[in-house]
């Protein structure tokens, strides 16, 4: 067993930390200020390959593998967790289910756009009545010609706002519940898409969480990803490689956190000292740290699985909750360390205990995760 | 055209560093590696003369040192370098600069290279002599610090730093080796789609047995942090009083009032 990274993983991880320190570290309060990433940066992400990193180079990938692509998102994340959201949610719930579900016409004409950034994707499937239970879709289908007619809503859609490319789940009978499900590829600058509007956040302000209608949307027969009636398939086995993707955002977050207290334990003093002297404080990063670490080795384990096809539901289920109960802990304790400083927006830590809490929500709550985990230790 | 572009693998600047056993270096465990800064500027250099001259050139990458410098002979091919050599050693660190110099004038001579680019030092050892050795040994021409690169018609202009923040300008005929200073250009990120590509280029392995031939001249006898200066001195008094002594102690210990 090697818990190093490969040469090939450090360099990646070099590279992507050389750009965030430059390119989205400096501008990061910037994002959470006016609630936007700005399109310069986006494309910038493009042009680094951020955007497309475990999908082949025939597609227009990187051709690297899903630890590669953790990376990424961490290193994102310890400097901006909206950033490291729109990467996630693009990778892991547009391009991949496209990559994992779609025929070779699908992927050849959807992926090389998705992957070199030119168009941001997004995955539609929670629906204002419709969250962890997700078999309750009600934005419905029905076939005309050599068309599908889609009515009907979806809402809190990550990346919704740039109106690129969705992969949308939508039922032809509600009755059959998730056997009636099917998903499609969708251009969402299609005539029928509207936006509702694009939320107002506690955190991931620069991320658009976006509330759509649809009204009589047309998309070819062509456009179906996967069998039809299989969608809620295709749904279940995005969200589980996306897991990985959100537990290392979370892991960037609490990362970002843990070194900024730890700098600040060291140059704030009191009582004639400084504050990690004291053993309150020490035992505070000690129990940061220790999460952090075993964050790391669950995402580790989970990409290693899914890098190796072997089956990976169970680990990333964990990852994801440990990591980003660790994200909400370690950002908590941050502030506290940085005392009435934490507080105030501009030691940052402010802003990362407010990303932190959406990681213990989206692609499944955590109370979601215990099920999933809990199901397959019974069955 | 050939070009070759040396690179050394530093420690992270922000570590903590500790003598060694022998207490001539520093202690290798738990560091994190970089390439030396100096080198990244080396690289971007010559990897624009690369796209500039197009397919009739070739650009190859040298580092010297432990199997740990894959990651920096990796990193340069993914900047764009075509093929590599890695020179293994272990104890590099161990070797003076004519050593280190020897070695890839070794390697060199036998590969007719036309411009060799190197950084102007390395931020550990920082000695700055690597490359001017290695012309030396080549019979090459040779410029140092340079902040500026134009190649053209077989011919290199080098902007040369000076002392004062003075600019110089050289001519150097070709085959050349220059060593480049912080700021000559700015040095491109290994995009992810260039880390893949790079694991498909060659990585030339050699013995360093095989190119070494040289004792060393030099030998580091002592690594050491600097002595614990004593606290420093605190005035006391009014202004006026205050601006005196300060320009007592100017006088007393330093030139600028003189
Ligand atoms: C910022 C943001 C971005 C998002 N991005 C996307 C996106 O890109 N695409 C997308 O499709 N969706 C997205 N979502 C939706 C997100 O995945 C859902 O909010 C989430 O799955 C929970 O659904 P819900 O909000 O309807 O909560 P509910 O399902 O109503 O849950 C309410 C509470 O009940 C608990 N609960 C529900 N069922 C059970 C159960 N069986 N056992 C125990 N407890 C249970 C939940 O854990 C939770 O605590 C996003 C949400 C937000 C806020």
């Amino acid at each position: 067993m090697d818990f190093e990274l490969s040469q090939d993983h450090k360099v990646l991880q070099d590279a992507v930390r050389d750009f965030v320190n430059k390119e989205i570290k400096p501008i990061a309060m910037k994002i959470d200020e006016d609630h936007y990433i700005p399109d310069e940066l986006v494309k910038k992400m493009g042009e680094m390959g951020l955007l497309g990193s475990y999908f082949p180079e025939e597609y227009g990938g990187a051709g690297l593998d899903m630890l590669s692509y953790a990376i990424v998102v961490e290193e994102v994340s310890k400097a901006c967790g909206s950033s490291g959201v729109l990467i996630s949610a693009h990778t892991s719930l547009a391009s991949g289910p496209i990559y994992t579900f779609g025929t070779e016409a699908q992927k050849k004409k959807w992926l090389p756009a998705l992957n070199s950034g030119e168009i941001i994707g997004c995955f539609l499937l929670t629906e204002p009545d419709a969250g962890s239970d997700a078999g309750g879709t009600a934005t419905m289908y029905r076939r005309e010609g050599d068309e599908f007619v889609i009515n009907g809503g979806k809402t809190f859609i990550t990346n919704g706002g740039y109106l690129g490319t969705g992969v949308l789940l939508a039922s032809y009978d509600r009755s059959l519940k998730h056997k009636g499900i099917s998903a499609f590829i969708v251009d969402l600058k299609s005539p029928g898409v509207t936006i509702l509007k694009n939320e107002n956040k506690m955190g991931i302000r620069g991320s658009y969480t976006t509330a759509f209608a649809f009204d009589n949307l047309r998309v070819p027969v062509e456009n179906l990803l996967g069998q039809e009636g299989k969608g809620f398939n295709v749904a279940m086995d995005t969200l589980n490689g996306g897991r990985i993707g959100i537990a290392s955002q979370a892991l960037g977050i609490a990362e970002g956190a843990f070194e900024r207290a730890l700098a600040y334990s060291k140059e704030r003093k009191q009582f004639g000292q400084a504050i990690c002297e004291f053993q309150g404080i020490q035992f505070k990063l000690a129990d940061m740290w220790t999460r952090i670490e075993t964050s790391k080795l669950l995402i580790n384990k989970a990409a290693w699985l899914k890098d190796n096809k072997k089956s990976y539901t169970m680990e990333s289920a964990m990852c994801k909750m440990h990591a980003s109960e660790t994200a909400t802990f370690v950002t908590k304790e941050a502030i506290q360390i940085h005392g009435g400083y934490g507080y105030i927006a501009d030691y940052e830590v402010e802003r990362m205990y407010r990303d932190a809490k959406i990681t213990e929500i989206y692609e499944g709550t955590n109370e979601v995760q215990r099920v999933v985990i809990s199901k397959l230790l019974l069955s | 055209m050939k070009l070759l572009v040396c690179v050394k693998q530093v420690p992270d600047m922000e570590s903590r560093f500790k003598p060694d056993s022998r207490g001539v270096w520093f202690s290798e465990t738990d560091l994190a590696w970089r390439m030396n800064e100096y080198d990244e500027y080396a690289v971007e250099e010559a990897v624009k003369l690369r796209e500039q001259l197009g397919e009739s050139c070739e650009l190859t990458v040298l580092s010297i040192g432990p199997d740990r410098v894959g990651e920096v002979i990796k990193k340069a091919l993914a900047m764009g370098a075509d093929r590599a050599v890695h020179v293994q050693d272990l104890d590099a660190a161990g070797k003076d600069p004519w050593q280190i110099a020897s070695i890839i004038a070794g390697y060199a001579k036998e590969q007719s290279y036309d411009i060799i680019f190197t950084g102007m030092q390395s931020q550990d050892r920082g000695s700055a002599q690597v490359g001017v050795l290695v012309a030396e040994l080549l019979g090459f021409t040779c410029a140092t610090t340079l902040v500026g690169f134009a190649f053209a018609d077989g011919v290199i202009t080098a902007k040369r730093e000076l002392e004062g923040g003075l600019k110089g300008v050289a001519k150097l005929q070709i085959p050349a080796v220059v060593t480049c200073q912080l700021g000559l250009n700015i040095p491109r990120y290994p995009t992810l789609p260039n880390i893949m590509k790079a694991k498909r280029k060659e990585i030339a392995a050699i013995p360093v047995t095989e190119l070494l031939k040289e004792e060393p001249l030099a030998a580091t006898t002592s690594f050491h942090p600097p002595a614990k200066k004593g606290g420093g001195v605190v005035l006391e008094g009014d202004v006026g009083e205050l601006v005196e002594k300060v320009i007592a102690i100017l006088k007393d210990k330093t030139a600028v009032l003189r």
